[in-house]
């Protein structure tokens, strides 16, 4: 099947596949079908798991329908030129019974795709934020809203888009192969086996119950966290958030500096003021900070910091090859688990500060 | 006897319909052979679009169409301006042969506009032997400046490695003067009903310019104005030139040659 991202150039894979036969069995009763990616991400288990338990498609989703998320996922990944989740996404809609022809037609020409109104608004929502970004909020907003999309649909809607920003990422600046993916509507035995894999498709896929937020976690994004209290969403993203400042690669320092670039780069107002003052609980003074996200660098950063926040600020807006080099460049210069704890940490806060963003009033 | 014929004739029409049924299949594939070739395309073509215009003008031209205003696409912004300049272009285009004189061009052309790509830029057009990059016109870029002026300093890299190949050849040496200045103006796309281009108009630009002519006076490479210097990192090593009117400007224009980029804060 043609493929619109085929001609995006992609590098080899930057990182190493690791087998842990735990985590893949895992990820495959969690989705119902194997992920040949997790393996990449495997030294580094808060990402690993977050690549699964961030999904959408995995009981997170109260309202919003799973077949206009799947649309949504593919014109995000289209936009952001990620060949594996766009080619996974046309895999899954073809394995769940779309007709090649209409994949086609929708991935070609939105405005002539045969859907109702709200779907077509939901991805025109998605395509335009992850091309505006925050500065096209309050748009990409207005649009939802003369579609007729209430507030929680809404919000589950944003949350499909800025999750699909973050593994976007996490696959495109990583190199994952894509070639298996893209193959696979070719391949006989697929062809053969699809009424099966929608049935494990259909199965693992279900509706999100309300979920009680059992506590808010600390800054950055506790108030987007809150913002999505009593669905299954703020539940998942903190755990991730816990997960991803306890572990141990990078310091907690580095991270939260990655994420302010990030936030400043995207003139994300929402995100900004926490991430400030959760530097300032680690001892980062507002001169200090304003340095650093004035010029990428300052005398205060230790080395991994002072190769980690120039980085962070590429993976804002980029093209895949280049930033796909620029990854394979700091291999030599970090562990395994430091360049993925960096990918995946840049990744999160790239699809969080969208998020936040779109989701909360500036202060 | 008639049973034979029968099925003959039978057999005769499967054999058409399958024949016309064949190739219709394959007319079918044809097409979506040729579909498939055009979506790709559009998508290049609209990837494209976006390296030339911010998205979000690529976006409101797409939903407008061919047809639609302009004036839409327009909106306020701070850029940074980058104007780069060949010093003795003129006498090195009289000495040269046009076929030697235009791989030459085209070379420098090339490096100086990796060296912009590299660092974020934007190259918007090019002025005969000049340059016209901004920096934050495409995308919102808040490191802008210190973009700007690492990219300056990567065209005189650059510049120096090209004039190396340049002398094995036995080709005469080229020098670029480029002004880095960094204000509010215009962006949106400009020009005529046959063409338009995504263009940033205002006094900035024009300021970039004279600031460029200004390295011929002050006999240096890279010139920056006070307004770039107050937005620019430590670690660029400048040195403060004297005042000078330029056309078009009522007051002296302050300006500072970049000399380097240290490893070491300052101030």
């Amino acid at each position: 099947m043609a493929n619109a991202l085929q001609h995006v150039a992609w590098e080899s894979c930057v990182l190493e596949l690791h087998r842990d036969r735990a985590l893949e069995s895992w990820a495959r009763k969690r989705q119902g079908v194997p992920n040949p990616a997790i393996g990449y991400f495997a030294p580094v288990p808060w990402l690993a798991r977050a690549l699964v338990d961030l999904h959408p498609e995995y009981g997170l989703l109260m309202r919003l329908d799973h077949s206009v998320m799947d649309l949504v996922t593919l014109v995000v990944s289209q936009e952001n030129s990620c060949r594996f989740c766009y080619a996974a996404v046309r895999a899954m809609l073809w394995a769940q019974g779309m007709s090649r022809a209409r994949i086609q037609r929708i991935e070609q020409d939105l405005a002539r795709a045969d859907l109702p109104p709200r779907t077509m608004a939901a991805m025109a929502f998605g395509r335009s934020q992850s091309r505006s970004g925050p500065a096209g909020a309050r748009a990409a907003r207005d649009v939802l809203q003369q579609a007729g999309v209430g507030a929680d649909e809404m919000r589950e809607i944003a949350f499909a888009v800025a999750l699909t920003d973050f593994s976007n990422r996490v696959y495109s600046i990583s190199a994952v192969p894509t070639r298996p993916m893209e193959q696979m509507p070719d391949q006989l035995h697929m062809r053969l086996l699809r009424p099966l894999l929608n049935r494990l498709l259909r199965r693992s896929r279900y509706p999100g119950r309300p979920t009680p937020l059992e506590r808010i976690p600390s800054p950055p994004y506790a108030r987007l966290v809150e913002a999505y209290a009593g669905s299954p969403i703020a539940a998942a993203v903190a755990r991730t958030l816990e997960d991803m400042w306890a572990s141990p690669h990078l310091t907690r320092r580095c991270k939260l500096l990655m994420v302010a670039v990030i936030a400043r780069g995207l003139a994300c107002e929402a995100c900004a003021p926490e991430v400030r003052e959760a530097l300032q609980r680690e001892g980062v003074t507002d001169a200090t900070l304003t340095q650093i996200l004035t010029h990428l660098d300052a005398p205060q950063l230790d080395p991994v910091e002072r190769l980690l926040i120039p980085y962070a600020r590429e993976t804002i807006w980029y093209e895949p090859a280049p930033m796909q080099r620029r990854t394979r460049a700091l291999r030599e210069r970090l562990s395994g688990p430091q360049l993925i704890e960096a990918i995946g940490v840049a990744s999160l806060a790239n699809g969080l500060c969208r998020l936040g963003a779109m989701v909360l009033d500036p202060p | 006897m008639t049973r034979a014929i029968l099925i003959g004739a039978a057999l005769l029409v499967l054999a058409v319909l399958a024949a016309a049924l064949h190739r219709q299949w394959r007319r079918a594939d044809g097409l979506q052979a040729q579909l498939d070739a055009a979506a790709a395309e559009l998508q290049h073509l609209q990837e494209a679009c976006s390296r030339l215009a911010p998205a979000g003008v690529v976006q409101r031209l797409i939903a407008g169409g061919v047809g639609g205003s302009s004036e839409a696409t327009a909106e306020r912004k701070v850029v940074t301006a980058l104007f780069a300049d060949l010093v003795g272009y003129t006498a090195m285009s009289e000495r040269l042969e046009p076929a030697a004189l235009a791989r030459v061009l085209n070379g420098y052309f090339q490096r100086m506009s990796d060296a912009i790509h590299e660092h974020r830029g934007h190259v918007s057009t090019f002025l005969g032997d000049g340059i016209l990059a901004y920096f934050g016109a495409l995308q919102p870029n808040p490191w802008q400046c210190d973009d700007a002026v690492r990219a300056a300093l990567a065209m005189r890299a650059a510049m120096r490695d090209y004039n190396t190949e340049l002398a094995a050849e036995g080709l005469p040496s080229l020098a670029v003067g480029i002004g880095i200045h960094r204000g509010p103006g215009l962006a949106g796309l400009v020009g005529s009903r046959e063409r338009m281009e995504y263009s940033f108009v205002g006094r900035t630009v024009n300021l970039a310019a004279r600031v460029q002519m200004l390295t011929r006076t002050h006999q240096v490479d890279i010139l920056v104005t006070e307004a770039l210097r107050e937005e620019l990192d430590t670690r660029f090593v400048l040195r403060a030139m004297p005042a000078e009117s330029v056309k078009g400007i009522a007051e002296p224009v302050v300006t500072y040659a970049v000399e380097a980029l240290t490893s070491s804060h300052t101030g």
